[in-house]
């Protein structure tokens, strides 16, 4: 519900109170208050192991908060689905061609077939990927994996897009072209965003608002604006005086929570 | 005889932007000039030791196996394959005893592939089931095949039949629990991933449990008709019906060495051919499949 580069967005999603603990007894997400916007892209930074990633799971709906709320207001209803998630881990199915993946979701939803085909032609272009829509995954490189990956989750026309560390483990280069995917797609399509990373850089490249979170049990420790806009150029801001003011300020906000600091 | 699992799936061409370089191409060709001069080195290194190591008198006094009456050689094996091939000096061919073996155990196979990847997938989906039938497939497994191949031979009084199960007995399990792995490996993302999509229960079970278990069955093809033809040429040993298992026998009992390796020579070449043709099938019907294994 922030403002950012003056743009303001409507209430999407609010959490409040959010806690979380295992069966076992072990407390994750300890009463996270939370809001996105409508458009707008949040990142999530926190110490490995925090919790974040559980925080993700109770927004998806996979896991149950043990305490507190999590609530849509009703614009989120105004699409096929509220929410979609891209993984850290790959989910692209490796028995469907690329067109058959990302038309998964709207097999789901029942849509039409001619409907269907229209609409993965278009995600094909958006994503960069056309030409390689009758294509098997195994012969696809890593970083079109994860486009497919993104295409899957964005075909059923989501509210909001929840990223779990969707481009670790992928090349500088390529992850920075993915981040500026997800930004053009984001814009176009109008979705919001929820992204976790563990790099700083990843967040200010992409992000309307990076919340910094405390280790487990995890909290909001740190709120921070990012004012880019959406027409942002993620290869050049890398250089601009306030991405390296931001980088500073988080990572002292990061290194506090890694060491405990209140 | 455990479920042998294939290769996780790791992108066979991943680096497909990344250009091989003219080097490493020249660099693998070197390499394979190399590894094939080796094999064939060991090859004849092999065929001439046996052939001519019984003719060395002192190794022949001290080793006495070795003598072309128990080992045959090279060149007698040659001339009893080319008997066998086409009935001269009175041989018996051997084309309808192999049909007969060939095509038992590939109907053995076969059947059980299809049969255990059901079970198996039904077994995965169902906790209950799965948690009831554990212990019973454990000790089911842990039998010997052998060891059940009178009592099949007893109850299934025709022998091509009692073959057939016995080659039915040992790849049912294969396939049943890879069936099993593979249903029950679908990685908790995939799964996840498919029901924010919006798949229901069954729809979850059909279109990824299903294609990911089938993978994994299909995946050991090659070696559930390597294990077919062993049920069935180890059942034909004991009928003594016909089939390659039968030519075995005559070939102990009238102390014919040479019949014995040439029987030996046919069911390596079968096997090669079946194991590469299954690997060949296996192709056709996954064309998705990612392996990381080289030839």
């Amino acid at each position: 519900m922030g403002t950012a580069a003056g743009r303001t967005f409507g209430p999407l999603l609010n959490l409040s109170r959010v806690q979380y603990s295992y069966p076992s007894g072990l407390t994750a997400v300890g009463g996270v208050d939370l809001s996105v916007g409508q458009g707008e892209i949040v990142a999530i930074v926190g110490p490995s192991g925090c919790g974040k990633s559980t925080l993700l799971s109770l927004i998806g709906d996979l896991a149950q908060p043990s305490r507190g709320s999590i609530e849509w207001t009703d614009s989120a209803e105004h699409r096929d689905r509220r929410l979609a998630m891209v993984f850290q881990r790959d989910t692209v199915f490796p028995w469907r061609t690329v067109n058959a993946n990302i038309q998964y979701g709207m097999e789901c939803l029942g849509m039409p077939k001619h409907e269907r085909r229209q609409w993965t032609a278009d995600l094909l272009k958006l994503g960069r990927l056309e030409g390689f829509g009758d294509v098997y995954p195994k012969s696809l490189s890593g970083g079109m994996r994860r486009r497919v990956a993104l295409l899957m989750s964005l075909a059923v026309r989501p509210s909001v897009l929840l990223l779990d560390e969707p481009f670790s483990g992928l090349d500088e280069p390529t992850r920075v072209e993915l981040l500026a995917d997800v930004l053009k797609l984001a814009r176009e399509l109008k979705l919001s965003a929820v992204m976790v990373t563990h790099d700083l850089g990843e967040a200010i490249t992409i992000a309307d608002r990076i919340v910094v979170m405390s280790q487990r049990p995890t909290t909001v420790r740190k709120e921070v604006r990012v004012d880019f806009g959406s027409e942002r150029n993620v290869y050049e801001i890398r250089e601009a005086a306030e991405y390296a003011a931001l980088y500073s300020e988080l990572w002292h906000a990061l290194w506090a929570s890694i060491r405990g600091e209140l | 005889m455990t479920a042998v699992p294939p290769p996780l799936p790791i992108a066979e061409d991943a680096d497909m932007d990344v250009e091989r370089t003219n080097d490493s191409v020249g660099h693998r060709r070197r390499g394979d000039v190399i590894v094939w001069s080796a094999r064939v080195a060991v090859i004849v290194a092999f065929l001439l030791g046996w052939q001519y190591l019984p003719k060395v008198p002192n190794i022949r006094k001290s080793f006495t196996f070795l003598d072309p009456f128990f080992i045959s050689s090279p060149t007698l094996v040659a001339k009893e394959l080319r008997a066998i091939a086409t009935g001269q000096h009175g041989a018996g061919m051997i084309w309808a005893p192999l049909a007969r073996t060939v095509i038992t155990a590939m109907i053995g196979t076969l059947a059980a592939m299809i049969v255990g990847a059901v079970f198996g997938l039904a077994v995965s989906n169902w906790r209950m089931l799965s948690r009831i039938a554990r212990p019973f497939l454990v000790v089911l497994n842990a039998i010997p095949r052998i060891a059940v191949v009178p009592i099949i031979v007893l109850i299934v009084r025709n022998s091509q039949q009692a073959d057939a199960v016995t080659a039915f007995s040992v790849v049912f399990f294969l396939a049943f629990y890879n069936a099993v792995e593979g249903a029950g490996t679908v990685p908790r993302e995939m799964l996840q991933s498919a029901q924010l999509l919006g798949s229901s229960n069954l729809r979850i079970m059909w279109k990824v449990r299903w294609p990911y278990a089938l993978g994994w069955t299909l995946a050991s093809l090659p070696n559930a008709i390597a294990f077919g033809l062993t049920g069935t040429i180890t059942t034909e040993i004991f009928t003594g019906g016909s089939g390659l298992g039968y030519q075995l026998l005559l070939g102990v009992d009238n102390s014919n060495a040479n019949l014995l390796f040439a029987i030996v020579v046919v069911t390596a070449l079968v096997g090669v051919i079946l194991v590469l043709g299954s690997a060949g099938l296996r192709r056709v019907l996954l064309p998705w499949w990612e392996s990381n294994q080289t030839t």
